[in-house]
């Protein structure tokens, strides 16, 4: 019957270290029993009373415990967690609600296999910011500008730390640079009845986008059949709608939009894409005696099909 | 009484030193010498150092040391022979140590004490120059004078590979002169004490980048050096695009060594210097070549007002603005100096000089400087023989005669003190194109008259003239405007 | 004063507010282009900072949503008249550096100072709308430039650009907001009647 005295805690060792555990107060030649969550280690990892574990690897993580030999008390207990120290986390900044603030938003290239702590500065000129972290997701905080047109540069760092290492990223950007609106949403497109070329296309400005009378957004317009491969575009510094009038006849076209601000920063994303096909001639009845007496109905001569709006995967990405 | 040493400072007066062996507390020494043409004399002296006179030849001296209470120690014999005296002048006195700044240079200015020394001797100077707070030596040069038994100020320049605002410069001086007719040995004098120009990483509130705004030929090396406030620290320099290797001076001076320096751009090669928390600091150095020689320097006057001289200037020199190449003309024999507008991206040099009253030679130098270097080049000119009229203007035709017509013609200059000579080219579709040639005086601004005779009637001709100096022929000037007119019929 | 508030005055507002927010935004452009000049003209690198430079006026704003139609206007055309005679300054400084070897740099200079200064006699022209009247320029000369080295000249002209290209953006978003709120905003905000 094993006895616990001992309170556990916990020990980081690298992936490929060699460890040592020492069975608490212990003599080298005293003679004690390991386990590896609970199952007994053979004596061949022992070296005395010592516990040797060569080049470690991440299955080697869990609870290892030291018994004395005779009375099974617990004299040791740790809990080892083996992992690698961080690497350079990838940050970005971004203001998708200009001019109210922007957001960072980080994550590790890799996993670290144990726990890690973010700090993040927000510098401008001499001036420390609050970056206020989101309760999810918890890698971003967000920023209220104090300031609006400054020169001076935003410097953010950001340090990850664990227990076997610390890493850190610094980005340096201007205002302007890091302003991206989010994609247009609830982007529509119809068949103009009775004109076989065109398409009305009509969004909205993304709700992030706090003030788009005083900060108004131009957009860009892409579209093509599904049979081509090749966009066509067409840039709307105002308004948000647009009447495609080049479209073929009697093809399925699929149409996205990207926002930009009128004066400074970078396209957003593509929207969601969607499709639309133009309005064709309803086809003429064949004047053949059989189907006129199936079809008792009149046909109206105003058709409209119902908008044929389909939601589509999100777009690729603009070009900034 | 031991190691008795014998010095000579100036060859009159010699330092004899010696030491006591034991440990014993000693009062008095007594110091006695005697050469062969006088009796001994004797100095009392507690300093272990008596100075006397060189001898003419060997001297017996005899130390005798006492107790505290006078009672005699020992007494010790020694035979100094002229060759055992050595001679090492005094330390030189350094009288200013100056800076020039703006071409990195010192001037050492000392004194040779020459009055102490028979006229004729030969002094042979070391100069050692040291820099940053290590006192590291940067040159130890030599400098040869004869002493004229006079005391001589010399000077002594030297220019740094860096600007003395980098770092401190110390410059200390030593003597060697050669007695021949000396026996004894001869040695270099002590240095003097070191002279100092203190660097601007020394100055509390110093800082910079220097050199600031220079210019500089093409090829040149140059240290820049980065003095800044205690605590910070230069992360990197760099020269243009490319950063250099940091060469530490001193803990508030870092330097970079750029060599063989590129031809920079209009604006110059910017140097910066960045340092931790932000810090900055930078300057601009501009790369270029002092001007050529002026090429194919000529003089003309078109109208007797202004005499315009025009050259080749040779290899642009790469500088512009406030740092662009000068031109002026200077004529010696009126001393008059004129400076030259010159655009020093158009290929064309002109210059303009006033022609002066009553004064036919022109003897011109025409000056060329940049902050690189300047030349010149010159021409003696006998204006008569360099004129190049204007084109005539305002060609006209009259006549009422079948054979022959008058033509006028007008030629902006004042050619009053020289005779033209006109060429009138006669065009008409039935003959051969003819030149006819006339001679005239020279008048001030006024239109000049000829006619031409043995015309062939009602026939349609075209004229134009052109004019040049009758005598001392140098250029013809552009033809006028044509003019045509119809003789009479017959 | 009242503010000057018929349908003429209002529409003549918001004729000089579009057309001042195209020139804002032609302008900005330019300078950005012009930026693009010096910065390879006067071998700088495209991404050194600039500390804050004296006498250059600073377009970063806070607060700048509470800011009365008035304040606005004042603001900017103090910030142009300052800008009027900073690149006049470094036009002659351009001129005397180069030389002619400048072909590029003085002209593209020379066009934004053209452009500062019609923008400020269209900022004069909206203020007179306001029924303010613009305010006296302060003394005729600029002060004399502070005695810099070459490279700190050089810096100097790259502050004031980047600071002018920021004060062009900052222009358009006034001009929105003035054209929003239509002639004497000033008093509409509720700012006190003599200001």
């Amino acid at each position: 019957q094993r006895h616990s005295q001992q309170d556990s805690h916990i020990q980081y060792e690298r992936v490929g270290a060699d460890v040592t555990m020492k069975c608490g107060s212990m003599d080298w030649d005293a003679a004690v029993t390991w386990t590896a969550n609970g199952t007994d280690i053979d004596d061949s990892h022992l070296n005395g009373s010592y516990l040797i574990l060569k080049n470690v690897d991440l299955t080697q993580s869990g609870q290892y415990s030291c018994y004395e030999g005779s009375s099974w008390h617990l004299k040791y207990q740790t809990y080892l967690r083996v992992g690698v120290p961080p690497k350079e986390p990838l940050l970005t900044c971004r203001s998708n609600n200009y001019p109210k603030g922007f957001y960072c938003v980080w994550h590790l290239p890799s996993p670290t296999y144990i726990p890690n702590s973010f700090n993040i500065s927000v510098i401008h000129g001499t001036r420390e910011m609050v970056c206020e972290k989101d309760i999810f997701p918890k890698n971003r905080c967000h920023i209220r500008y104090l300031q609006l047109f400054s020169t001076v540069k935003y410097k953010v760092t950001l340090t990850v730390t664990n227990a076997l290492g610390k890493s850190s990223t610094t980005l340096t950007f201007d205002e302007f640079a890091i302003v991206k609106p989010d994609p247009p949403e609830f982007v529509v497109a119809k068949p103009v009845p009775n004109n076989p070329r065109r398409l009305e296309v009509s969004w909205q400005n993304p709700s992030s986008w706090p003030d788009p009378e005083s900060f108004p957004l131009k957009f860009f317009l892409r579209y093509r059949p599904l049979i081509l491969d090749q966009w066509q575009h067409v840039e709307l510094s105002d308004g948000t709608s647009h009447t495609i009038t080049d479209a073929y006849a009697g093809k399925e076209y699929i149409i996205q939009v990207a926002a930009k601000d009128n004066d400074i920063g970078t396209w957003s994303d593509w929207s969601v894409a969607v499709h639309a096909t133009p309005w064709t001639e309803e086809p003429k009845h064949l004047t053949t005696e059989v189907q006129i007496t199936e079809t008792t109905s009149t046909s109206t001569s105003s058709f409209m099909p119902p908008p044929t709006t389909k939601i589509c995967d999100k777009g690729a990405g603009v070009g900034s | 009484p031991q190691n008795l040493k014998c010095v000579t400072h100036n060859l009159h007066k010699m330092v004899c030193t010696w030491d006591i062996s034991s440990k014993r507390r000693h009062g008095q020494a007594e110091f006695c010498y005697t050469t062969n043409d006088h009796l001994p004399r004797c100095y009392k002296t507690k300093e272990k150092r008596v100075e006397i006179p060189v001898p003419e030849s060997s001297i017996t001296v005899k130390i005798t040391t006492y107790s505290i209470s006078g009672t005699a120690f020992a007494t010790r014999r020694f035979e100094i022979n002229k060759k055992d005296i050595s001679f090492v002048p005094l330390a030189p006195h350094i009288l200013s140590l100056t800076p020039d700044f703006s071409t990195f240079t010192l001037t050492l200015k000392w004194s040779d004490n020459g009055s102490a020394f028979p006229y004729g001797l030969d002094a042979s100077w070391e100069i050692e120059v040291l820099r940053k707070e290590t006192m590291e030596d940067v040159t130890r040069e030599s400098y040869n004078s004869k002493l004229t038994h006079e005391d001589v100020i010399h000077s002594w320049k030297w220019k740094s590979d860096m600007p003395l605002e980098c770092t401190s410069h110390y410059v200390r001086i030593r003597l060697y002169i050669n007695v021949t007719q000396f026996d004894g040995h001869k040695d270099w004098s002590d240095w003097s004490p070191v002279e100092v120009i203190p660097g601007k990483d020394t100055e509390p509130s110093g800082s910079g980048l220097f050199p600031q705004d220079t210019v500089v030929a093409v090829g040149s090396n140059v240290t820049f050096c980065c003095v800044h406030e205690e605590g910070r620290q230069v992360q990197r320099m760099s020269y243009g695009a490319k950063d250099y290797p940091l060469i530490r001076l001193s803990s508030r001076s870092s330097a970079i060594r750029v060599l063989n320096a590129n031809a920079s751009d209009a604006s110059g090669t910017n140097i910066v210097c960045r340092m931790s928390e932000n810090g900055m600091d930078g300057t601009v150095l501009f790369v270029g070549y002092g001007p050529d020689i002026p090429e194919e320097l000529s003089c003309e006057t078109s109208n007797f007002v202004i005499i315009k001289c025009t050259w080749k200037p040779g290899r642009a020199s790469g500088l512009y603005g406030v740092r662009g190449t000068k031109y002026s003309l200077i004529e010696s024999i009126s001393g008059k100096n004129v400076s030259c507008e010159v655009n020093e991206m158009k290929k064309e040099r002109v210059c303009g000089f006033p022609v002066l009253a009553d004064q036919k030679t022109y003897s011109f130098v025409l000056g060329v400087s940049n902050p690189i270097g300047q030349t010149e080049a010159s021409l003696l000119v006998d204006l008569n023989q360099r004129v190049h009229p204007e084109t005539p203007e305002k060609l006209t035709v009259s006549g009422n005669s079948s054979t022959s017509v008058r033509l006028h013609w007008y030629i902006n200059g004042s050619f009053a003190e020289i005779r033209l000579l006109c060429q009138i080219e006669i065009s008409s579709a039935h003959s051969e194109q003819k030149l006819h040639n006339v001679s005239m005086p020279g008048g001030r601004f006024s239109t000049y008259t000829a006619q031409l005779n043995a015309l062939h009637p009602y026939t349609k001709y075209r004229f134009r003239v052109r004019c040049s100096a009758a005598d001392h022929f140098w250029r013809w000037s552009g033809w006028s405007g044509t003019e045509e007119h119809t003789t009479l019929e017959a | 004063m009242a503010a000057a508030d018929t349908p003429s005055a209002t529409l003549r507002h918001h004729d000089l507010c579009s057309r001042g927010i195209r020139l804002a935004r032609k302008m900005r452009s330019d300078v950005t282009d012009l930026l693009d000049i010096y910065v390879q003209r006067q071998g700088l690198d495209a991404s050194i900072s600039v500390a804050a430079v004296d006498g250059v006026p600073a377009a970063a704003a806070e607060r700048w949503a509470e800011q009365t139609g008035t304040q606005r206007l004042l603001d900017n055309l103090a910030a142009y008249r300052a800008f009027r005679s900073l690149l006049a300054q470094m036009l002659e400084e351009q001129r005397e550096q180069l030389g002619d070897a400048d072909a590029e740099l003085g002209p593209a200079l020379a066009a934004v100072l053209l452009q500062v200064s019609a923008f400020t006699y269209h900022l004069e022209e909206l203020l007179e709308l306001e029924s303010r009247g613009a305010p006296a320029e302060e003394g005729s000369e600029p002060p004399a430039p502070p005695r810099l080295s070459l490279f700190e000249q050089k810096l100097r002209g790259l502050g004031v650009l980047r600071e002018l290209a920021q004060w062009a953006v900052r222009s358009v978003r006034d001009l929105r907001q003035l054209a929003k709120h239509g002639p004497g905003s000033g008093a509409a905000l509720g700012l006190p009647e003599s200001q």
